[in-house]
């Protein structure tokens, strides 16, 4: 987890949307590791449909590089808030 | 070493089911994500300080806007705003068809939820509905299949066969909601994928409710009468409501107990799949909208027949019902109001689960008997133990579903796979036990919206006795497609096939006579769903025949025309359709079941046991005008007229890519099929029709 320090004439309200975007990041990584997991099940069950394991991979993609875009907000947000 | 792996493990359907909730709760996180993304991006905080510092603002802006609409990230619509600049935005994305990655991961998790099904169910691939959804959610990538489910959902017609998903309607509502522009269906559609029954606020179900319930006492016919059982006892009730079920009517008996005490009993119908939903919910939000609201418009109108009854206020009462008729009276018996007005001491529901109802009264005994391969709409999990609750949980001999869910099969099991459950909860109903000295039947309307089929098959009936029980006249098809293959054959090949009387004469175009293949979907009607297929020959009017009376019959009203077509071989599904051909229009039908597929592009018919089938493409068509037909048939010395009244949109298709292939001699219509020749041609126009309404008269007899 990355600190930085914030000025005390930052604006606090901005300051839980930094944080709160973090979490979200922090939860999207999660559920693109939820989706990955379910592709795995699926990939020992021989009745699962072909298209699942490629499906959820690539939505577990798009999970990843969302959180990968949500701390880049964070960041352009705390650079905001803290000028 | 799949198969091997998964020998230890839990069966597949289970784990598609467990894979599925998992990626919906997964589909709710991502929306929660996106909602609060987009709350930072138009907070009102970020706005006035990016006034302040536009340098830094925009930037930040920019970069949430980004995060909200990258079509590799959160999607192209993950902008969740109820109103303004950020529902533009959103509304722009789906538009642009950039669908998010909460509605595509939500569909991949309904996707999931159908393999389960099918896998479990193989039976369900057939049905109409199920076909429609699989159609919708496998069409092209993923945005493309929420771009289908999206058109499926706004398709009126549509809302009948997802209604009969029982299995999936809970994810059918999820997707729904996610799809819906209006964000408090979103927010409650969410709520139901999260928790159907725990802490859901019911009142904001994505069908807004607009019936009114209402009940009216009427008079049974004397066969019906007579069918009613005159003693209490749980076999007893449950035959009454099959007796009633299919038509919208409620039963209640008045019921002298062992200890001299007059004592009610509510018996409730459920809706029978693939016949008209008569004054119950009809959408299929509404199915289960009458899981969780105490006021659902059946409840209601339930509430008014119990209060039209004349039911003393304390009156011990018990509530016995079947499908979504033992939800119904569930729902009554969480009501504080109704247990205060009478003492609810039983309530029995067949083919419904009881999980977590918690009635009104505590004293209130509540019993759930459900065969497992009975697919009813439940929530999940089990529930708690509780001395006033009876559950039976039994594994019955017949999987195929709807058949599992009907009632008659209920009765059968508890007659001979589960007659503990029978006498359990006969010991229970001791209190019941005696003469029936009233019975008044109610019948349900929802005020709100007008029957099904109205106008068109707002007609009036009569009831025909035949060896597969009683059955309304007309027929009423609420939901029928159909595919008229019109073959010019030989005039005197054809003429062999009509009964050997001077009169039935083949009607010629030039020096051919026709002959139709007809292949019928009915999915929706009063005598049930079913499939038929009935060859025909066009045959000349049987007193005065004219030349012309073709042409002249097309520009006449169906109930005016002279030529028809006499059925030379029919063959349909069911043994009630059977018996209404055989003994009602006088046609000779066998039993034999298809797959028939006439809504699509492609025409597809397969019949293995009737040695039948078709496939291809009807080609380009043009509208036409509704095709009504007579039919004829034959019974001793008489010809039987039947008359058929059709609305719907048909086309005809005049140079049609279809083939018909027989295979071996299956019975009379493969028979008649290589007789005529027509495995060897291709037919000489089709009409088709995807979609119609249609009622078939009882046969009038001419002595002819």
């Amino acid at each position: 987890m990355v600190t930085e320090s914030r000025p005390a004439t930052a604006t606090p309200e901005l300051l839980a949307y930094v944080d709160d975007l973090r979490v979200d990041a922090d939860r999207m990584d999660g559920y693109a590791q939820r989706l990955r997991g379910a592709a795995e099940t699926l990939g020992h069950c021989a009745e699962a449909p072909e298209w699942s394991g490629a499906t959820l991979e690539r939505q577990a993609t798009a999970c990843v590089t969302a959180a990968v875009q949500l701390r880049a907000a964070a960041a352009a947000l705390l650079s905001h808030a803290t000028e | 070493m799949a198969a091997h792996r998964r020998a230890s493990g839990p069966p597949a359907e289970e784990m598609l089911r467990e894979c599925a909730r998992d990626v919906v709760a997964v589909a709710e996180g991502i929306r929660e994500v996106s909602a609060r993304t987009s709350s930072v991006l138009f907070a009102p905080a970020l706005t006035g300080s990016a006034r302040r510092r536009p340098r830094t603002g925009l930037a930040a802006r920019w970069a949430l806007l980004r995060t909200l609409t990258n079509k590799q990230g959160l999607g192209g619509s993950a902008i969740v705003a109820p109103d303004g600049v950020g529902h533009l935005l959103g509304a722009a994305g789906e538009a642009l068809g950039r669908e998010s990655l909460a509605a595509l991961v939500a569909v991949t998790s309904l996707r999931l939820r159908i393999a389960a099904v099918l896998l479990d169910h193989p039976e369900c691939g057939h049905d109409p509905g199920m076909r429609r959804l699989t159609g919708a959610v496998t069409a092209g990538h993923d945005p493309e299949a929420v771009r289908a489910l999206r058109a499926l959902f706004k398709d009126q017609g549509a809302q009948r066969s997802l209604s009969a998903l029982a299995p999936i309607l809970s994810e059918l509502l999820t997707i729904q909601g996610l799809l819906d522009e209006d964000p408090l269906s979103d927010e409650t559609a969410w709520a139901l994928a999260a928790g159907p029954v725990r802490g859901f606020d019911a009142s904001r179900l994505p069908v807004p409710d607009r019936g009114e319930g209402g009940a009216q006492a009427v008079e049974l016919s004397a066969r019906e009468a007579g069918s009613l059982a005159t003693e209490g006892s749980f076999l007893g009730f449950l035959r009454n409501i099959d007796a009633l079920a299919g038509d919208g009517r409620v039963l209640v008996q008045d019921v002298r107990g062992p200890d001299g005490v007059l004592r009610y009993v509510v018996q409730a119908p459920g809706a029978a799949p693939g016949r008209p939903r008569d004054g119950s919910p009809q959408d299929f939000a509404g199915a289960w909208r009458n899981l969780f609201l105490a006021d659902s418009p059946y409840t209601r109108s339930i509430l008014l027949a119990i209060r039209d009854h004349g039911i003393p206020r304390g009156a011990d009462l018990a509530l016995v019902g079947h499908g979504e008729g033992g939800i119904a009276l569930l729902n009554l018996a969480q009501d504080d109001e109704f247990c205060r007005a009478y003492r609810v001491t039983h309530v029995v529901a067949v083919g419904a689960q009881v999980d977590d109802r918690r009635p009104a009264d505590p004293r209130t005994w509540v019993a759930g008997i459900t065969d497992r391969h009975d697919i009813v709409p439940v929530p999940e999990g089990p529930g708690a133990p509780h001395p006033n609750r009876y559950r039976v949980d039994y594994t019955g001999p017949t999987r195929e579903f709807p058949l599992c869910h009907l009632l008659r099969v209920y009765i059968d099991h508890l007659e001979t796979v589960v007659p503990e459950a029978r006498a359990d909860v006969d010991r229970a109903l001791a209190r019941y036990h005696g003469p029936v000295e009233r019975t008044r039947v109610y019948r349900l309307r929802d005020r709100g919206r007008p029957p099904e089929g109205y106008p068109f098959l707002a007609v009036p009936t009569t009831s025909l006795a035949t060896s597969a029980g009683p059955v309304d006249m007309p027929v009423r098809y609420y939901d029928s497609s159909a595919a008229h293959l019109c073959f010019p054959v030989d005039a005197d090949v054809a003429r062999s096939l009509l009964p050997d009387v001077a009169w039935l004469v083949p009607t010629r175009l030039g020096r051919r006579a026709l002959a139709v293949l007809s292949l019928y979907e009915h999915r929706c009607t009063t005598i049930g769903p079913y499939t038929e297929l009935g060859l025909s020959v066009l045959v000349d009017d049987l007193w005065r025949p004219h030349a012309y009376d073709l042409a002249a019959d097309l520009l006449r009203r169906a109930d005016l025309r002279r030529t028809g077509r006499y059925v030379v071989a029919l063959a349909v599904a069911t043994e009630e359709a059977r018996a209404v051909a055989e003994e009602v229009w006088a046609q000779p039908a066998v039993r034999g079941s298809a797959d028939i597929d006439l809504q699509g592009r492609e025409l597809r018919l397969h019949a293995p046991e009737l040695g039948v089938s078709v496939e291809g493409r009807p080609g380009p068509g043009a509208r036409c005008p509704e095709a009504d037909w007579v039919f004829y048939g034959r019974r001793g010395e008489s010809v039987v007229r039947t008359l058929v009244r059709a609305h719907g949109r048909p086309r005809i298709h005049a140079r049609p890519r279809l083939r018909l292939r027989v295979d071996g001699a299956h019975g009379p219509l493969a028979r008649h099929l290589q007789v005529l020749e027509l495995d060897t041609v291709r037919p000489g126009f089709v009409l088709s029709s995807p979609r119609f309404v249609a009622h078939r008269s009882a046969g009038a007899v001419l002595p002819r």
